[in-house]
């Protein structure tokens, strides 16, 4: 599987099915993201894939070798937490999978121009205890 | 859904010069499970998936998980042409496979020990086959495909392609014709469709299944796809709203599952009792009873009450997501969860120790076991993670 992903795409870590781990890179010219790769853990529970997974941006400390950081970008707060209608219960539909959810963030993150955080990005990440598909996100901003 | 000890995946084709397979394949397969389709049936909105997978989705939340059409699993009408197809492809599959992966291996050697002038018998069909059908042409037709048949022939009987004959047919070059399913007369390939007509209304076959194995090669995976004896009868849906835990629990001993825990529970592996039997009586061979039980018991074991999961507390699956009220669970349930994450602190400090109490189970199946830690420890380390 590992040599039949789409570009920008790569498999990091998948030894067991409970945990894995993705890189995902922009393949645009974005200047936002333009040469970043970042790092996506993605929490399956055992009711996958009638339940979606839970996804997040995951940074890595440069001396891994691999520094990864959180993209910025309206829908996703500094601690990695996405949001996005398609990660949680509403969204989410069985025929998902990880290579399309990988798509769906490739292209979420191509198509932003915004420079920023989400509101309440600080409170939200010093006050949130949450398990990801427990936050009960407003899905208010189809634009981005 | 068998047990994956040989797991295969529509990429293996990619590699050989038969990689236009790899759609078909795909094509073939549950786009829930991912897995080749298993008791295919067809949804109201026309998506196709195995049984047991949209009613497990219909049942969560009532909708189709490709195009997101609210149906219900009454209306799940069988696909037999697709299981016919997913029978027939994957009887064939070892054997493609194997012979694909072989020209590749050959092609690559011929390529690094230059001229092999012995192996170009193989070539012709070798091209053959490697060539792309652009899709403007459309499908082949006969007489084009008749012509390579004499080179390809040799190749397929080639002593290395075959491995030990674990189906003992023979390859037969085709004649045109095919054989009708039920009666197994020859006729033409379009003549078959308006010919079964005459069979509509046939209860049973007209030969025992035992004798399906007279049919061609290219017939050999044809089971009886007509219904043989009567069809065991489907549970029906009901309202678990209106019923009292007392009435459901009578429910799930009449009908011969466990019936302990609570009510949340009780209607949970009611569910799935009833999407397991159900899916199972789309199946042309349906499991025993016994086997039914034995798959409830492993739901029990890993989404039911002996379950230990990283969260069988907040799961939405507790209640049907589309009554689900995230908002009032979730502040409502506030206070759990930082008792939950305060235990699993604690835990992971004392490290090891089995901490069944976290895992919101019915009191009555002491059997949690050891199973808990590892989850524990995910648990917290996740937590950990969002707060720093």
């Amino acid at each position: 599987m590992q040599d039949h992903l789409p570009p920008g795409i790569a498999m990091v870590k998948c030894e067991n099915l409970e945990e894995w781990q993705m890189d995902i890179k922009v393949l645009d010219q974005n200047p936002l993201y333009q040469d970043q790769t970042y790092r996506l853990k993605f929490t399956f529970s055992n009711k996958y894939p009638i339940e979606p997974p839970e996804v997040q941006f995951i940074q890595c400390a440069e001396s891994t070798g691999t520094p990864r950081s959180i993209p910025i970008h309206p829908h996703i707060y500094s601690n990695g937490i996405i949001c996005l209608d398609l990660l949680g219960s509403s969204g989410w539909s069985p025929v998902q999978n990880v290579e399309s959810i990988c798509m769906s963030l490739q292209s979420m993150l191509t198509a932003n121009t915004r420079d920023e955080r989400p509101a309440g990005d600080q409170e939200f990440v010093a006050t949130n205890r949450r398990r990801i598909r427990d936050i009960n996100f407003v899905y208010e901003d189809d634009n981005v | 859904m068998d047990a994956p000890s040989d797991i295969s995946d529509p990429t293996q084709w990619l590699e050989t010069p038969l990689s236009l397979l790899a759609p078909l394949e795909s094509a073939l397969r549950c786009q829930v499970c991912k897995e080749f389709f298993d008791n295919p049936v067809i949804t109201s909105c026309c998506h196709t998936f195995c049984s047991l997978c949209i009613r497990r989705c219909l049942s969560a939340d009532g909708k189709c998980p490709a195009c997101r059409a609210q149906d219900q699993e009454l209306k799940l009408r069988r696909n037999w042409a697709v299981q016919e197809l997913v029978d027939a492809f994957q009887t064939a599959r070892p054997r493609v496979l194997e012979f694909s992966m072989e020209t590749a291996r050959q092609a690559q050697a011929e390529n690094r020990e230059e001229p092999v002038h012995k192996k170009r018998k193989v070539a012709p069909a070798e091209e053959h086959i490697q060539v792309p059908e652009p899709s403007s042409e459309g499908r082949r037709t006969r007489s084009q495909r008749h012509h390579p048949q004499p080179e390809e022939h040799p190749a397929i009987e080639n002593p290395q392609i075959i491995e030990d004959s674990q189906d003992e047919e023979e390859y037969i070059p085709e004649d045109g014709l095919v054989a009708c399913p039920i009666c197994n007369r020859k006729m033409k390939e379009e003549a078959v469709f308006s010919h079964l007509n005459i069979h509509q209304g046939d209860e049973s076959p007209k030969k025992p299944q035992s004798t399906s194995s007279s049919f061609g090669p290219l017939r050999a995976p044809q089971k009886s796809l007509v219904f043989s004896g009567k069809p065991p009868e489907r549970i029906p849906a009901i309202n678990y709203s209106i019923l009292k835990e007392n009435a459901l629990r009578k429910k799930l001993s009449d009908l011969g599952i466990p019936n302990w825990g609570p009510k949340q529970l009780l209607h949970k592996r009611h569910t799935e009792w009833m999407n397991l039997w159900n899916a199972n009586c789309d199946s042309k061979i349906p499991k025993s009873k016994r086997e039914l039980l034995q798959e409830l018991d492993i739901w029990e074991r890993t989404q039911g009450g002996l379950a230990t999961g990283p969260s069988p507390f907040v799961s939405s699956t507790n209640v049907m997501r589309k009554d689900f009220d995230a908002k009032e669970w979730s502040s409502s349930h506030d206070d759990d969860f930082r008792r939950l994450i305060a235990n699993a602190r604690k835990k992971v400090g004392a490290k090891m120790a089995p901490a069944t109490e976290t895992a919101p189970t019915p009191s009555e199946p002491p059997a949690n076991g050891s199973l808990v830690e590892p989850n524990i420890d995910a648990d917290a380390d996740h937590v950990i993670d969002l707060s720093g």
